[in-house]
């Protein structure tokens, strides 16, 4: 009876939570209700806070390598036989592109096929190899990139460069190559600052803390732009390395997940302290300092600038001078009059003398100035970073922020429960503290000290027992290699997200995972040296196996995947052979659509600035992952590619299709000057038609010309060489200004200027058609055409 | 119903996707989700089939236009100070009202308020549905123009034009479903205004640039003719049908290559929908084109007549900027002047051709204006930014037209009757257009997300 009472009140709560009926209870810090506290979950939805497994590796199937047994076993319970090994040809481009974003070069191609050695053998030291090209670096930078939300600028209404991120991207870059263990790494971005005072490398990783949008303008609330970073920053910790989206729990318990709304603020607590600053450090002996001489364009705007100020101020003067003559009154000027109380009506009006566009002309020149000296730190060691301290009161952000010398000046920050995640109505106060609910890991305390909180956090976080950091990262890992996580929303590890295929697999791998000293390389080793990442694409009976492991969850099939955006265009560089392989250094400003590139758009009180290519070629031609990433302007092309935008955390791409994307790659401009640089190159290597044509093919599908392709080609190239012959082509003009017409503010007058694009006056153009024979042009018709053929943009 | 859509799944999307997916439609039957562009029927009967929202960037003064206070005639240049740690430097510190510089009078049967800048809009009058009871968060325009347009004052979310395409699909497979028309110069926050968010990339609104290419690459670099690009597309598709027969379980060779074919269609097509100059001499003097002053927003006016004839869901134009500090008398004249006969045309023309009932209009800013001005240097007859208050109206499908709902105080600082929240608005948008916003949602980081973020309530007093 009693029983049966109580059960009865479990169900009525349950239907009332929209909960399990049965299930298991979570242990929390405790919701905002009773009912909360003691409510129960379905045990698969709650599989990710469990202590991590020990699980065997099955058994019963003949597999060589852990990672198959297990996706075999699973195979075999679902009568499923796996694909045949991929080729070798199909092997090395995978695995080229999946571990530096780069086709294989033509060598690498030829030393693999030709390897004597067994299949596996010899992909193990493709792997090995690829592993230490400094490219590895590059590609799983790119990954983390997207996870956390990495751009050079702040977005809203400024969109101001961050002008140092760049160490931190290139921070990453290092970390990958040098295969720092995963534990040091989240450290090192969480509490880069407290646990190695004085270590610059440590110092930049912070900049992760920062990699939201934010500004604080004469328009913010401090106390709400502070909130919004402190919310940012939890939520930012949550998905990326917890793979939970705090921000669920920010005005209520979670809804679906055991994260009570104390739990996020506990959580917010630790970050309570974070302040922002760009301190200044000494360059490490790896960054890259090339291109800094780029900073005389910039003066000479400056410069520019300040001259149109100055213009305006002496006619602004002369107009008062002859105001005041006229009227027989002394010259004073408008300011000090006001001061010393002189009548309105003998004081100079407001603005007098000046026309609409003078107005428009000195807040542009202004405000293009201010952003302008900003960047000025891109060429000086000044780290995007944080320190712990009090909170002080900021007024409007338009420049670098220093490290107060007292760091208890300002007021210590209360955290509280927010009531409805407002600011402005805290509710009961927490102390500083860890997600509650995962198990198997010692409940480290949090200080309530000044500094020390994010180190203890970061401690927590890295214990080798850690059921969410490992399986989080294991799962990304996984999801960067073969398309798609164990779990499949590398961000979501909680009950709204899909569910592991393989859970047993994501717990042995997580525990090889630390075993091995959470090294990412022999993690990633351990997953591409697998028969399950060797498989074909094709498999001889591809409905059952639809049938049985939809989305190709049991991995009998290798999924084809589209090359990123950045793989795009990263290849069709080093295709023409233009590709500048160097690493790091402050952003680069490749060609982009040059409309999008001269669209005027709106920050505050004027334009931005128009974006200027660099006009030395080497510097364009850089690699995708190093062009600069400005919030308020993203690349078209990248964006039509489904690159993410950085405003919210990618934990996979999508790819789509559809014809933005043909406009792009069949019609762009920069994509016809890879096509003509790749047959300039052709030509130039020597070589009869067939010759060139066969050494094309090879290059870009790694596979032998077919008779009907050499054909084709051949008939291709001799109808557009005619063609070309009664074609003539203008040189491309690059346009060295720009006129702009905006609405003056104040008096809601046009009025038009001109922006001069000074470092477009040295633009090194990239070969153009009218610079290249008939013959070659007409390859470059080939080119094209292969740039956007399916052969070239999936990967099998 | 629209729940839940595989991440990684393949997305045709853009300028008429549709076309193309119903040549492999079979090969994607598995999921019925997988033809994101199609028409479908939304959750109840819709009361119109597209939205023309008509976007007033910078924040128009209610006070100016359509709200008359009075009492600030009185008030007029007396100084207070203000001081509150919920304020942003802006709106603190030493103030004074300010009177509106313009004449208010009632028009139509309605009697709605209008000031008498507004000519030809107040002909109909009683075609609008004045809403004074909105209240937004921000009083910053990038995070505030996020907030009407996505919902979410931090950007990154889907625009309200994304949605509706999410849940209606489109009309006309040749055109994107969700079009803008943006000034010259791109607003404060730029394109996260009108993106898809985490949406599929098939619901991103397409920006029509006002100057130069509509469409960035529409048409290939100068000097390669259409017969030229038709001999480099044969050999493309030869080889792609010979890549083909090597991967024949590779699902989305066949979409590409559809995608390529279409995309030429277009190249020849969509210059012709979108050149306004073949309407006649009557029709472009309506929309005041050919005038220095109403020749860039009449345009976008009547393009956008002309792209909801052609089935586009819907269709956002910006005018601006509104944030008139200073001077408001000369800034918001100059403003009400650009837009005035344009948006009076678009409504009779609408009208005339019987579309009117079937498409919503919505005019409205980010936020409304202070009855007060800061002391900055010396007294400026201007207005700071006020989330508080606002004006909106709306016209056509389904609104209460002839009605002014809603209401301000005495002197414009903040709504005081039939008070709702931006949410709420978006919420009967999406309801006159025939969704439900508690339904159309989309599962996204651990939850199902919606425009409304949390839910939201219809505003009845608005709906006819």
């Amino acid at each position: 009876m009693r029983r049966s009472a109580m059960l009865f009140l479990i169900t009525l709560g349950g239907c009332l939570l929209g909960r399990a009926e049965e299930g298991v209870p979570m242990q929390t810090s405790g919701g905002l209700s009773e009912r909360w506290t003691e409510r129960l979950y379905r045990a698969e939805d709650v599989w990710a806070y469990r202590p991590l497994q020990s699980p065997a590796i099955p058994a019963p199937v003949a597999a060589d390598h852990p990672v198959d047994a297990f996706i075999l076993a699973r195979q075999a319970a679902a009568g499923v036989k796996p694909a045949p090994r991929a080729d070798r040809r199909t092997l090395i481009r995978r695995v080229t592109y999946s571990l530096t974003g780069l086709p294989p070069s033509e060598e690498a191609v030829r030393a693999f096929v030709n390897d004597p050695d067994g299949d596996q053998r010899a992909f193990e030291r493709v792997v090995d190899r690829l592993l230490e090209s400094p490219h590895y670096g590059e590609q799983m930078a790119r990954h983390w990139l997207d996870v956390v939300r990495y751009a050079d600028s702040s977005g809203f209404a400024n969109d101001f460069e961050r002008p140092n991120a760049w160490r931190y991207r290139d921070y990453v870059v290092r970390a990958f190559n040098r295969d720092k263990p995963y534990d040091v790494f989240v450290r090192e971005q969480i509490a880069g600052d407290e646990l190695h005072p004085g270590d610059v490398e440590s110092l930049i990783a912070t900049g992760f803390l920062r990699m939201g949008p934010w500004e604080q303008t004469a328009m913010s609330v401090p106390k709400i732009t502070r909130q919004w970073f402190l919310d940012d920053v939890t939520d930012s910790v949550g998905q990326v390395f917890l793979g939970h989206a705090l921000q669920c729990a920010r005005c209520h318990d979670h809804k679906f997940d055991p994260v009570p709304t104390r739990d996020y603020y506990a959580i917010q607590a630790v970050f309570a302290t974070t302040q922002f600053a760009e301190p200044k450090t000494a360059w490490l002996p790896d960054e890259n300092r090339e291109g800094f001489d780029e900073s005389e364009h910039l003066e000479a705007r400056i410069k520019r600038y300040q001259k149109i100020l100055s213009d305006i101020h002496a006619k602004q003067v002369s107009a008062a001078k002859q105001w005041y003559a006229t009227r027989g009154l002394p010259y004073t000027p408008r300011k000090d009059a006001l001061r010393k109380g002189i009548p309105e009506e003998e004081i100079v009006p407001a603005r007098h003398g000046l026309a609409p566009r003078d107005l428009g002309m000195e807040r542009i020149g202004r405000k293009t100035i201010a952003r302008h000296q900003w960047e000025r730190d891109r060429y000086q060691p000044y780290a995007f970073a944080v320190y712990s301290g009090h909170t002080r009161k900021i007024g409007v952000v338009s420049g670098r922020l220093k490290v107060p010398q007292d760091r208890t000046d300002g007021s210590l920050e209360e955290t509280a429960i927010l009531t409805g995640g407002d600011p402005f109505s805290p509710g009961e106060p927490v102390r500083p503290a860890v997600l509650s609910a995962v198990s198997g890991v010692p409940v480290t305390p949090i200080p309530s000290t000044v500094a020390g909180r994010r180190a203890a956090f970061a401690e927590w976080l890295t214990q080798d027992e850690h059921p969410l950091t490992t399986r989080v990262m294991v799962n990304r890992l996984w999801s960067w290699h073969f398309g798609q996580g164990l779990a499949g929303n590398p961000n979501n590890l909680g009950a709204t997200g899909k569910k592991p295929t393989h859970p047993a697999l994501l717990d042995w791998l997580a525990r090889a995972f630390v075993r091995e000293g959470w090294s990412v390389k022999a993690l990633t080793r351990l997953l591409l040296t697998s028969q399950a990442y060797q498989r074909s694409t094709q498999h001889p009976q591809p409905s059952i196996v639809a049938d049985r492991g939809p989305h190709g969850t049991l991995y009998a099939v290798f999924p084809p995947r589209r090359l990123t955006a950045e793989e795009l265009r990263d290849s069709m560089l080093f295709h023409s052979g233009e590709l500048n392989p160097s690493l790091g250094g402050i952003p680069v400003r490749p060609d982009i659509n040059r409309e999008a590139a001269l669209q005027p758009r709106m920050i505050m009180g004027t334009y931005a600035p128009a974006y200027q290519p660099n006009p030395e070629r080497h510097r364009r031609h850089r690699r995708s992952l190093y062009a600069l990433k400005l919030r308020g302007l993203r690349d078209p092309f990248m964006e039509v590619f489904n690159q993410p935008g950085p405003d919210k955390s990618c934990e996979i791409r999508e790819t789509s299709l559809g014809t933005p994307q043909v406009f792009s790659l069949f019609n762009g401009e920069e994509i016809h000057d890879r096509a003509l640089g790749l047959a300039h190159r052709l030509i130039e290597e020597g070589g009869d038609d067939e010759v060139v044509l066969e050494r094309l093919i090879s290059r870009l599908f790694h596979r032998v010309i077919e008779p009907e392709e050499r054909r084709d080609l051949l008939k291709h190239w001799e109808v557009m060489e005619a063609r070309h012959e009664t074609l003539t082509f203008a040189p491309r003009v690059i346009p060295i200004e720009v006129s702009r017409q905006a609405k003056e503010e104040v008096t809601g007058e046009t009025f038009t200027f001109i922006e001069e694009l000074e470092s477009l006056r040295a633009y090194e153009s990239d070969r153009q058609p009218h610079e290249a024979d008939a013959r070659t042009r007409a390859l470059a018709d080939i080119c094209l055409v292969l740039f956007n053929s399916n052969a070239f943009a999936y990967v099998y | 119903m629209f729940t839940n859509m595989h991440s990684r799944r393949r997305h045709l999307y853009g300028l008429g996707a549709s076309l193309g997916s119903v040549a492999f439609s079979s090969l994607l039957a598995e999921e019925p989700a997988s033809k994101p562009l199609a028409a479908k029927s939304g959750h109840a009967k819709a009361r119109a089939k597209s939205c023309i929202f008509l976007m007033m960037e910078g924040g128009p003064s209610h006070i100016d236009t359509f709200d008359p206070k009075p009492k600030l005639i009185d008030l007029h240049l007396q100084r207070f100070t203000r001081k509150d740690e919920k304020l942003s430097g802006m709106a603190s510190g030493t103030r004074y009202y300010v009177r509106s510089p313009f004449d208010f009078h009632q028009v139509g049967q309605s009697g709605a308020d209008m000031s008498t800048e507004w000519r030809h809009l107040a002909k109909v009058a009683d075609e609008l549905c004045f809403y004074r009871g909105c209240q937004v968060e921000s009083v910053n325009h990038p995070t505030a123009m996020y907030h009407v347009n996505t919902g979410n004052r931090f950007g990154g979310d889907p625009a309200i034009g994304a949605w509706a395409n999410y849940g209606l699909g489109s009309a006309n497979a040749d055109l994107p479903g969700f079009i803008v028309l943006p000034e010259l110069a791109y607003p404060q926050g730029g394109a996260s205004n009108w993106s898809n968010g985490y949406l599929p990339a098939d619901f991103q609104g397409t920006a029509l640039r006002p100057e130069g290419s509509p469409i960035l690459d529409l048409q290939p670099p100068p000097g390669i003719s259409r017969d030229h690009q038709r001999a480099n597309l044969d050999l493309l598709g030869k080889l792609n049908r010979r890549h083909l027969a090597r991967h024949p379980d590779h699902q989305d060779l066949r979409a590409r290559m559809s995608s390529y074919e279409l995309a030429f269609r277009m190249q020849m097509e969509v210059p012709g929908i979108l050149d306004v100059e073949g309407e006649d001499d009557r029709t472009k003097a309506l929309y005041g084109i050919g005038q220095a002053e109403t020749d860039a927003f009449g345009r976008k006016c009547l393009l956008a007549r002309r792209l909801v004839e052609q089935g586009v869901r819907f269709v956002q134009a910006y005018h601006g900027t509104w944030d008139s500090h200073d001077a408001i008398g000369k800034a918001h004249g100059t403003l009400v002047r650009n837009v005035d006969q344009p948006i009076a045309a678009l409504i009779q023309d609408l009208k005339q051709r019987g579309l009117l009932e079937e498409t919503l209009i919505v005019w409205c800013g980010e936020f409304g204006r202070s009855p007060d001005n800061g002391v900055r240097s010396g007294t400026a007859y201007g207005r700071d930014h006020n989330p508080n208050a606002m004006t909106m109206w709306f016209a056509g499908g389904g609104v209460r037209s002839g009605h002014t709902i809603g209401a301000t105080d005495a002197i414009g600082e903040r709504a005081v009757d039939v008070v709702h929240h931006i949410r709420d608005v978006h919420v009967t948008l999406l309801h006159l257009l025939g969704l439900d916003d508690n339904r159309l949602t989309y599962y996204h980081a651990g939850r199902y997300k919606q425009l409304s973020q949390f839910g939201g309530r219809r505003i009845p007093q608005l709906l006819a």
